[in-house]
């Protein structure tokens, strides 16, 4: 496993991560006892819900209110620079005159075929 | 009884000081759900706000990060690892073990798409070249043979096909009484 490589677009899973193992710093370690507070703190208030007695309702999870909230409304924060411009004229203005043309000399062209009787009506599997 | 509630209602419209559809919504609401600045917000700018957007999203004030600024929409929502939820440990007792997450974690921007039946970004057995030579070599070769096979077909020899009751001189509207010679299909 030492040579091991990850593929490009993937990850080196977190076992195979040789930082796990080696050069563990009073900092690094304060840092993961940190994260692991937060989530047994997250993982405390999950469960008193959960095996609440007297809960009737559903737990609502603020993380995920959270999320959907922030996907649902990316146009507050929107601002209009170059990149965003671009890509929103890329996006919705040039396919309407692209399409528009390449179906309509498409179009026009087959039509003409078919006044002049050239139209070939082939029998092909594909296209 | 319901009288008296009704004309307090026509007098507090007639009456208030707010606007519109204002006067009848009460000034007070029940503190119940999510609060407003448990909500997503714009982009931390001072250090203060993103001490408090780390707290708001159950993150440490090290690891949270917004995205760049770059008024494409996200606001102050963290930048979480491109990490799809295959690659979670299966054998932890997650809260949610079907979407390997636990109560309260902050989601990722694109979590409906690192799923599990969904974008996969977990280490592949072989690599990516080794990969795509082995399909687009395959496809390749399939659609050259196919095409190959087009131009130049192979079947068993045939010969012009023959038609019964004088080449069908009738059928083809030839007149009744009026027979041609009989074709002949056939050597001795």
């Amino acid at each position: 496993m030492a040579d091991y490589r990850e593929a490009p677009l993937a990850t080196r899973p977190k076992t195979l991560d040789p930082n796990e193992y080696f050069n563990l710093s009073p900092e690094q370690r304060r840092a993961e006892e940190e994260r692991a507070a937060l989530r047994a703190n997250l993982k405390r208030q999950y469960q008193q819900q959960l095996n609440n007695p007297h809960r009737k309702e559903l737990i609502e999870d603020p993380a995920l209110t959270r999320w959907v909230y922030a996907r649902a409304n990316p146009y507050t924060n929107f601002r209009p620079t170059k990149k965003t411009s671009l890509i929103g004229a890329l996006f919705g203005v040039v396919p309407l005159f692209v399409l528009y043309y390449t179906f309509k000399t498409d179009r026009d062209r087959k039509e003409e075929q078919i006044k002049a009787g050239t139209l070939e009506r082939k029998f092909s599997l594909s296209y | 009884m319901a009288g008296v509630g009704f004309q307090r209602w026509v007098r507090a419209l007639s009456k208030g000081r707010r606007p519109g559809f204002s006067a009848l919504v009460p000034l007070c609401r029940a503190a119940s759900g999510v609060s407003n600045n448990m909500l997503p917000g714009a982009y931390p700018k001072t250090p203060e706000e993103r001490a408090a957007a780390a707290k708001k999203y159950n993150m440490r004030v090290e690891d949270y990060e917004p995205h760049p600024d770059k008024g494409e929409g996200f606001g102050d929502y963290p930048k979480l690892a491109d990490r799809s939820q295959h690659e979670r440990d299966p054998w932890y007792k997650w809260d949610h073990p079907d979407l390997r997450r636990n109560w309260g974690e902050p989601m990722h921007w694109d979590f409906d798409m690192l799923i599990r039946n969904r974008v996969d970004t977990s280490p592949s057995p072989v690599s990516w070249s080794t990969m795509s030579k082995q399909l687009l070599g395959f496809i390749g070769f399939m659609l050259f043979m196919f095409y190959l096979g087009g131009k130049f077909p192979v079947y068993q020899p045939v010969g012009p096909k023959q038609y019964p009751f004088n080449n069908l001189h009738v059928e083809k509207g030839g007149d009744p009484e009026k027979q041609p010679e009989e074709p002949k299909n056939y050597e001795i």
